[in-house]
């Protein structure tokens, strides 16, 4: 009923083909970003920068786990360390969620409506069905839909302490999409499903769940390394049916998250 | 498809419910005044809600040992009231979920873990930690509230919980719920407190929104959530309806509004074409007036162009009960539902001196039994996120 979305542009953080001075032209707005912001801003920008000319979002929707949390943890540590007072506002306005997607309308001069969820390792999966609900119920042709998260000394060691480490490795990246509710020229990929499976479903139960299919590639990531590691699954995912896959299955689950389940056809 | 409002429930620095909370603006009493509870060099008037953590565990009968931060112990707290004041419902857990949004999350317990974890990375309890994230307090509420259907947490700074509030309906629209909780909840810490501060926005003295004099706003602290159900599932009379709702952004400056205040008119707007009204149908708005200079101004410009010489009666209730940051949406839902369900139009506290900016005058006088049939709520966050509820007498 959602589904399915057609994917029309994917980028990923480790695979940029534009500079952060093309992506984010302003200088002063570049240099006050932090790391992660302009990883998520950037990645966002190259994603939009595949779309053909006036195919402009109309929602733009993003999803972190963390947050900011260098900026986070360097506002707070200036709090402490100099009893409040003289702090510099910087990173506190970066800290707050919906940075990347605000700092994407103003580059972009776009009034849209402009998303940001954050529930841990459903939030990917939350800003998908939030795509798919303003193409459905609101006549969205065009949402740019995505993730960044980002790993810091503090937060790699507070985890460790925690034992997530055991059995995964932390991790970092940005991810973002468009999609529309019909094929274009350009479309790399069907979505024809994106559903939460239970917390503790496994990739081989959800497998036997959806039933044999031996053109189907599948992609299962039972560990991954940051809250919103499915937006780099779906991305894998896209490159899969880029490469030639007719199919792929896409299990992606952080930590004991419910994880979240995406099936992906070719054109 | 039609959406009724079926409960309330909120907790603020004026009112530990709707009740009470209603009564402190009957009688002008404001909420704001020093902090008592939250560790602070500062003195800036603050909307601090009269309960300390241990009193919130034991009115939510928790275990005073337990580790909890106290943005989900509000958020609980008026969560469980919104769900007591519904009526029961028949239909199975699955379909009833929660839509919260908060921005502080677990940074009150957060600050204690960091204090200790800076001078040494092995000190530090981790429970204080584990809480840290936005989706967190949404659990914590669900959990507690026995809600089981789709839950999430959404983080728009000040425009959160009207976010929240919006998605509810969207998903109850697209077949995935039937009811939904929806509000949400922020508790005071001295990363915010100190973070308005370093943008030098917060006023030494109680905030006076659309006053020529203003200079700042007073944090506050709470939780609001209203619970919206599908009209064909409901057994009794609601209080309301939602009948409008929209999200725009200004893109105009991370932290400040446009001049003309482009993107609150767009969502002002956009709520009302999807309500089907015109401008001059509403009966009173309810502003986000925080009090900064930037905001009000803004706000008024909108409000202005949207209504021309028709502008209904409105004003900022962040007076009584502070700003309570991505609570905000949420206590002022609740106010927007009460003031549709009994005529109310609320006072702007603290107002003297129209701005030179606007010829926008805020209403100045409680008054209720009015007869109102469209009631327009505005919450405005940084990253020019801006959002509109319209709730509607029910017929």
């Amino acid at each position: 009923m959602m589904f399915p979305l057609y994917i029309n542009a994917a980028s990923s953080s480790d695979a940029l083909t534009r500079s952060a001075a093309e992506l984010i032209p302003a200088p002063d707005m570049r240099r006050r970003m932090s790391r992660v912001v302009k990883m998520g801003v950037c990645t966002a920008m190259e994603c939009l920068s595949q779309l053909p000319e006036g195919e402009v979002p109309d929602a733009i929707i993003t999803a972190t786990g963390l947050g900011c949390l260098a900026d986070s943890e360097k506002f707070l540590r200036n709090v402490i360390e100099n009893d409040e007072q003289l702090l510099n506002p910087t990173p506190f306005i970066q800290s707050t969620f919906n940075t990347v997607g605000g700092a994407v309308a103003l580059l972009s001069g776009n009034h849209c409506y402009n998303m940001t969820y954050v529930q841990r390792g459903r939030s990917f999966g939350c800003a998908l069905i939030d795509a798919a609900v303003r193409v459905r119920l609101d006549g969205a042709r065009n949402v740019l839909v995505g993730a960044f998260d980002e790993t810091t000394p503090a937060q790699h060691r507070i985890m460790e302490r925690m034992g997530a480490w055991r059995g995964a490795e932390d991790g970092e990246g940005s991810h973002f999409f468009a999609v529309s509710p019909e094929q274009r020229e350009g479309t790399l990929a069907r979505l024809t499903l994106a559903e939460f499976a239970d917390p503790g479903e496994t990739a081989a139960q959800v497998l036997e769940r959806l039933g044999p299919d031996e053109n189907r590639t599948v992609i299962a990531e039972e560990s991954g390394g940051y809250h919103t590691c499915a937006a780099r699954s779906l991305y894998e995912g896209v490159e899969k049916i880029r490469a030639g896959a007719q199919r792929v299955s896409v299990y992606s689950r952080y930590r004991d998250d419910s994880p979240l389940v995406m099936l992906l056809e070719c054109i | 498809m039609r959406i009724a409002v079926t409960g309330i429930g909120v907790v603020s620095a004026a009112g530990n419910s709707a009740g009470e909370l209603l009564a402190s603006i009957r009688s002008g009493c404001s909420g704001v005044g020093k902090p008592a509870l939250l560790d602070t060099v500062h003195d800036f008037p603050v909307g601090e809600v009269r309960l300390s953590n241990d009193g919130l565990k034991s009115l939510l009968g928790l275990d005073s040992r337990r580790t909890v931060s106290r943005t989900a112990l509000l958020g609980m707290f008026a969560a469980r009231q919104a769900l007591e004041d519904a009526p029961l419902f028949s239909g199975p857990p699955h379909r009833t979920g929660l839509i919260s949004g908060t921005s502080v999350g677990g940074m009150d317990l957060t600050e204690e873990f960091f204090r200790e974890f800076i001078r040494d990375d092995s000190s530090g309890r981790l429970r204080n930690a584990a809480g840290h994230d936005c989706g967190y307090s949404t659990m914590k509420i669900a959990g507690y509230c026995g809600i089981g259907g789709f839950s999430t947490t959404i983080s728009t700074a000040c425009s959160s919980a009207a976010n929240a509030v919006m998605f509810g309906a969207q998903l109850i629209r697209a077949g995935v719920l039937d009811r939904a909780v929806v509000g949400g909840t922020d508790a005071l810490s001295r990363f915010t407190l100190n973070g308005f501060k370093s943008l030098m926005i917060l006023d030494g003295s109680p905030c006076r929104p659309f006053d020529a004099s203003r200079t700042g706003l007073n944090l506050g602290e709470g939780a609001g959530y209203i619970v919206l159900q599908r009209e064909d599932t409901l057994e009794t009379e609601p209080y309301c309806l939602l009948s409008g709702y929209a999200n725009a952004n200004d893109a105009f400056h991370q932290t400040a509004s446009s001049a003309e205040g482009t993107g609150a008119w767009l969502a002002m707007k956009g709520a009302l074409e999807m309500a089907g009204l015109a401008p001059e149908e509403i009966g009173y708005v309810n502003a986000h007036g925080t009090g900064t200079p930037n905001n009000d101004a803004s706000e008024a410009a909108a409000l202005c162009r949207l209504f021309g010489d028709r502008l209904p009666p409105f004003s900022s209730t962040k007076p009584f009960t502070g700003h309570t940051l991505a609570a905000a949406g949420g206590i002022e839902a609740v106010l927007a539902v009460l003031s549709v369900d009994k005529g109310i139009i609320y006072q702007n506290l603290n107002f003297k001196t129209p701005m030179e900016e606007s010829a926008a005058i805020p209403n100045t006088e409680y008054s209720e039994g009015n007869d109102i049939r469209h009631v327009l709520s505005n919450s405005f966050g940084f990253g020019g996120n801006n959002s509109t509820l319209i709730f509607s007498a029910y017929a």
